[in-house]
């Protein structure tokens, strides 16, 4: 049985409480940031920053709704980064995660062009680097726990489940409450399905979620990645170099001090 | 809290005003939301912008900072004119029986309707006739020749309290209110329809959850007291779902309060002698007057008190505590009738160097108190200042405050006790439903960081010791107490296993001697902890250091508050989970719920019941009921308010120094000035300390607010350490208006500078939509809001919102008016 979340964003204040749990389960450190005239930090995913709550100002006919979203890895079904990776690095398991083996990675980042959710985070600042991103807790799951973020909601605007029960406990709570909702569960179809599962008061165009059809991210990779192998290749090698080597040029003045 | 965090679940209308509880308590989001989901209750939050609270609101009502008792009022207001006209939807017997609505008050009083804003009494003071003292002698009942109050059962008498509050908010008028609030009159009126309509009902219940946000004004408590009287009209106390609930700001603050680490309270919310009563009896004789009662029907349930008191007494004295010496009172420190010794006053004698020494424990006023700038250079008159805390926070080091300029000329000697943190030691932790919950510890402290508990006692056996070796002015009060030889004992005293266990045991209480019954029995042996403060004595044979908390740690359990059984025994499954830790008073775990039933003990509320009276024969099912007495019709039955002498909840209120009802008056810094509702500006009882340092709307346009995210942690020093916090939350900022920006040409995320009559700070801009101009009597107010958590110290350093509040406080408890203030902004840093 496949396992997913669902997040409510009806139910999430957004406390964060689920970004500083998964900072805290895998010891990823702290980002230098800043305030950048929102509450939403770090501004992206990293290396790092495997989920970030986005908070959404949303108008809708004249009724302003401060929205929020955590977002992290959509463990798709049928993953966009599975289907690129050339060495099988990624791989859906069949209880839900798609997980990452370092020891296969070449570095090469086709996976972060295959996803359409902008997921996978390089370690740019280190010379071998590797992909990074959310595991699902998988090593959680060994031990028979909830994911951390799950563990740490307060409010149970993340529950988790088999997938099947988490689409039909999405269908229950929009119908029990229909004016609380707009009708849409997010990921039941897009890109072919995800293991998370959203719910929501608003529109997911007004969020951000990237709008995709029902077709499947590897389908749809795999025809990108045929067209443009080697352009991307390149792209990428030179950019990662490039950082790599100014990154070491600051340190080391830092150093010299 | 009057309920609990999870009895928010059966509310079926919940109202969030000074309080931003998604933010601040976020756990209190799993009970809203289930009453929200599963209840089907609905959810209203007022607040200055729109939060996190408010963004799971069904209706979201701006209200301009300090404008509350207009805001409420006008609800009152709505209550009653429809009260009149649909009686029926309504708990009127709830009105009449239980509150005290039906008094007759005396004809001698005068209201705010009648004396332009003040109430009868009021003599100016010398220094500013605006600013001055009630004489209470006119707020009172009439009585019957028995000395019971006289009350009109129809609500009719217009010298009764039900008209007296009619003709009190006569004025507070939807569209006055909203002409001073800047609430949008169509929202304002669906928050009075709702919150009366779906509360206000046999069987309904509301809530109200509030936070600082209330208390934290010139007119805090009276804003309390407003919630009070609503929530008595809509019958809304005592009943499941109901209440009137504090958030507390902080996880023990509960416990704090209830052990009265305040000048005003002695532990279980007992008096501090004053000067004028030297002699125990004194001190007894002038509380039990204003406890007295005559009417049967009444418990008056603080008769009590010389046994609390006693008990209090022997618990610090031990057995140098005998009837001969009154039990140690006169080693009591009295207190100077009439003189403030509250936060505000303390810092402003040591700006005069009439204080020389101050411990802060696990306090940082640097950051926390008001105006900020005085009060740091008030700590440069100490000659020594004790900082006891996790980190080296900005009060233990005041003299590296970068803006002030280094420690040349700073003579302070100051020592940095370091403490442990909540998981480094054991404990009992009281929420705010007063639960006290017992913690272990986690891990060990580091270094030489101690439990707080352990550095007092090291402090006290060691002053001890001075006194006995050196002498001193007054050694007894020291000497006397029971703590050499005691705390410091091995083995511990009465079976205690730790320092932390043997204080518990003491807050419950023993027998000192052997008692026995009247039969000649024993009831406790010598040493036996006390099962109930039922059996506390005012003759010397018992002790306890705190009356509300017997029965927490007893001889057949145990220490109750360790209890840890998740399972809901209640017979309606309200979640009252009694097995879990323990709650003050005697595990009650909803007060004042007697009220919850009519006058033959069958529940308002059959489905979701909190007591209910099993009768013939008679017995009380579900919570510990208020009192184990029998229903209102039957014989030997008490009045469900206990706690007042006369057995009603007050309505008309004559306890607080500055009005038996609330009236509404500006923030002493106010874009608004003269007010709609009476010529009387700010509240007339307050103390007026700094009259230079107070802005004017000329110069300082735009409101100001203080507020915490859920990120940061008070003062700071526990968050602004923690590098995964610090990431979430990295700046001091100020949020303000999209409108209020493009005035001021200010861009997002940039940095302005925001001056007040007493300092200017700087903090990067966020410009939201969540902010809205207010239209206040036809001008438009633009209101700003900053978190006050940063300060010089830490991962993370900004400016103190502090710096700009002002040095003034509420009526009654005197806490500072942070939630309201004027400020000006301007683009670009602190030049
Ligand atoms: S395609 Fe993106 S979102 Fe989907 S599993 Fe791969 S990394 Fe996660
Ligand atoms: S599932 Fe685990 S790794 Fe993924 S966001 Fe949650 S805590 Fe982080
Ligand atoms: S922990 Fe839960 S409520 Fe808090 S931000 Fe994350 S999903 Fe939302």
């Amino acid at each position: 049985m496949s396992r997913a979340v669902l997040v409510d964003l009806t139910r999430c204040i957004g406390c964060r409480s689920c970004q500083v749990a998964c900072k805290s389960w895998n010891d990823n450190p702290a980002e230098q940031t800043k305030c950048l005239g929102a509450y939403d930090n770090p501004p992206s995913f990293s290396a790092d920053t495997w989920t970030v709550v986005q908070f959404n100002e949303v108008e809708q006919a004249d009724r302003l709704q401060w929205v929020f979203a955590k977002r992290q890895c959509m463990h798709c079904e049928h993953p966009g980064c599975v289907a690129v990776c050339t060495v099988g690095a990624l791989t859906k398991t069949p209880e839900g995660p798609v997980v990452y083996e370092a020891s296969r990675c070449i570095g090469c980042r086709y996976c972060q062009y295959g996803c359409p959710f902008g997921v996978p985070s390089f370690e740019w600042d280190k010379p071998l680097g590797l992909i990074r991103k959310c595991t699902f807790c998988v090593d959680r799951a060994e031990e028979g726990y909830e994911t951390a973020c799950v563990k740490a909601c307060p409010t149970d605007a993340l529950t988790m489940g088999t997938r099947h029960e988490m689409i039909s406990e999405a269908h229950r709570r929009i119908n029990a409450r229909p004016h609380k909702y707009h009708g849409h569960i997010y990921g039941e179809k897009e890109a072919g399905g995800t293991s998370w599962l959203y719910i929501s008061p608003v529109p997911f165009e007004e969020l951000g979620f990237p709008m995709l059809d029902g077709e499947p991210m590897d389908y749809a990779s795999s025809v990108i990645m045929n067209a443009t192998p080697v352009t991307l290749a390149a792209a990428v090698g030179v950019l990662s170099g490039l950082y790599w080597l100014t990154k070491k040029k600051s340190q080391a003045a830092e150093e010299e001090g | 809290m009057t309920n609990h965090w999870c009895d928010l679940q059966n509310s079926d209308c919940i109202l969030i005003i000074g309080s931003n509880a998604a933010e601040n308590h976020p756990i209190s989001f799993k009970w809203v939301t289930k009453a929200m989901e599963e209840n089907g209750a609905t959810l209203i939050s007022v607040d200055p912008r729109l939060t996190r609270s408010s963004s799971k609101a069904d209706i979201y009502a701006a209200m301009r900072s300090g404008t509350d008792i207009a805001f409420v009022g006008g609800m009152i207001r709505w209550v009653l004119k429809d009260m009149e006209q649909n009686p029926g939807r309504y708990n009127m017997t709830y009105v009449r029986e239980y509150t005290n609505a039906a008094f007759l008050i005396d004809p001698e009083f005068k209201g705010a309707p009648d004396l332009d804003g003040k109430f009868s009494g009021f003599s100016p003071g010398d220094a500013d006739p605006n600013f001055g003292k009630y004489d209470k002698s006119t707020w009172t009942w009439q009585k019957d020749q028995n000395g019971i109050p006289l009350k009109d059962p129809t609500l009719q008498d217009p010298n009764c309290v039900f008209q007296l509050l009619k003709k009190q908010f006569e004025r507070y008028d939807p569209e006055t209110v909203c002409g001073v609030t800047g609430t949008d009159l169509e929202i304002y009126l669906q928050v009075c329809e709702t919150y009366a309509h779906r509360s206000g009902p046999r069987g309904r219940s509301g809530t109200i959850m509030y936070a600082m946000g209330t208390t934290q004004h010139t007119h805090g408590t009276q804003n309390i007291r407003s919630y009070s009287i609503l929530q008595l009209l809509l019958g809304n106390i005592g009943v499941a779902g109901g209440g009137i609930n504090a958030l507390r700001g902080e996880a023990n603050v509960q416990g704090s309060t209830d052990h009265c680490l305040l000048y005003h309270i002695l532990p279980g919310y007992l008096a501090p002698p004053n000067a004028a009563q030297p002699m125990l009896q004194d001190h007894l004789d002038a509380k039990l007057a204003g406890f007295a009662t005559f009417d049967p029907k009444s418990a008056s349930w603080w008769l009590n008190y010389p046994k609390y008191f006693v008990s209090l007494l022997k618990s610090w004295y031990g057995d140098n505590a005998t009837e001969a010496n009154d039990f140690g009172y006169e080693w009591l420190p009295k207190l100077n009738p009439g003189t403030n010794y509250s936060h505000i006053p303390l810092f402003e004698a040591m700006a005069k160097g009439d204080i020389k020494g101050l411990f802060c424990w696990g306090q940082n006023p640097a950051v926390g108190g008001p105006n900020s700038n005085a009060e740091r250079g008030a700590l440069k008159n100490l000659d020594w200042l004790v900082s006891v805390d996790l980190w080296e926070t900005e009060t233990g080091a005041f003299w590296q405050d970068p803006a002030a300029g280094g420690a040349a000329g700073i003579q302070t000697e100051v020592f940095a006790l370091p403490a442990a943190a909540a998981y480094e030691k054991e404990g009992s932790v009281v929420n705010s439903g007063r639960w006290s919950q017992w913690r272990w510890q986690a891990v060990d402290a580091l270094g030489e960081a101690l439990p707080d508990l352990d550095i007092i006692k090291e402090l006290m056996v060691e002053l001890v010791d001075l006194y006995e070796k050196d002498g001193g002015a007054v050694p007894d009060p020291i000497t006397k107490l029971r703590w050499k030889g005691w705390y410091d004992a091995n083995p511990l005293p009465r079976g205690a296993d730790s320092l932390v266990d043997l204080v518990s045991r003491e807050i419950n209480g023993w027998a000192e001697t052997t008692i026995k019954n009247d039969d000649g029995s024993v009831r406790y042996d010598e040493g036996k902890l006390m099962g109930t403060f039922g059996h506390l004595m005012a003759d010397g044979s018992t002790s306890s250091s705190n009356w509300l908390y017997t029965q927490s740690y007893n001889e057949t359990d145990g220490n109750r508050q360790k209890w840890r059984d998740n399972v809901d025994y209640h017979p309606a499954g309200i979640g009252l989970y009694s097995k879990w830790s323990w709650c003050w008073p005697i595990n009650r775990r909803i007060i004042y719920n007697r009220a919850s039933v009519d006058l033959d003990g069958n529940p308002w509320d059959e489905e979701d019941f909190v007591i209910r009276w099993t009768g013939p024969e008679g017995n009380w099912e579900g919570d510990v009921p208020d009192g184990g007495w029998a229903p209102m019709n039957m014989e030997g039955t008490r009045y469900p308010f206990i706690m007042k002498p006369e057995g009603f909840a007050h309505i008309f209120g004559p306890g607080r120094t500055d009005g038996p009802f609330p009236e509404h008056y500006e923030p002493m810094e106010s874009p608004l000035n003269p007010h709609p509702f009476s010529g009387t500006q700010n509240n007339p009882a307050i103390t007026i300390w700094r009259p230079d340092e107070f802005g004017t709307p000329d110069e300082y346009p735009i409101v100001a607010t203080t507020y915490r995210v859920t990120e940061h942690w008070q003062a700071g020093a526990m968050t602004r350490n923690m590098p995964w916090l610090v990431e979430l939350m990295p700046e001091m900022f100020i949020e303000m208006s999209v409108e209020l920006a493009a005035e001021l040409g200010i861009n997002n995320a940039e940095v302005v500078t925001i001056e007040s009559k007493r300092g200017s700070i700087q903090a990067a801009a966020i410009i939201t939509k969540r902010f809205k101009p207010f239209t206040i009597m036809g001008k438009t107010v633009h209101q700003i809001g900053m978190p006050w958590h940063w300060g010089f110290k830490g991962l993370s350093v900004g400016d103190s919102a502090n710096k700009l509040t002002p040095h003034v406080g509420d009526a009654n408890t005197t806490i500072p008016e942070y939630k309201a203030f004027l400020v000006r902004v301007k683009k670009g840093g602190v030049e």
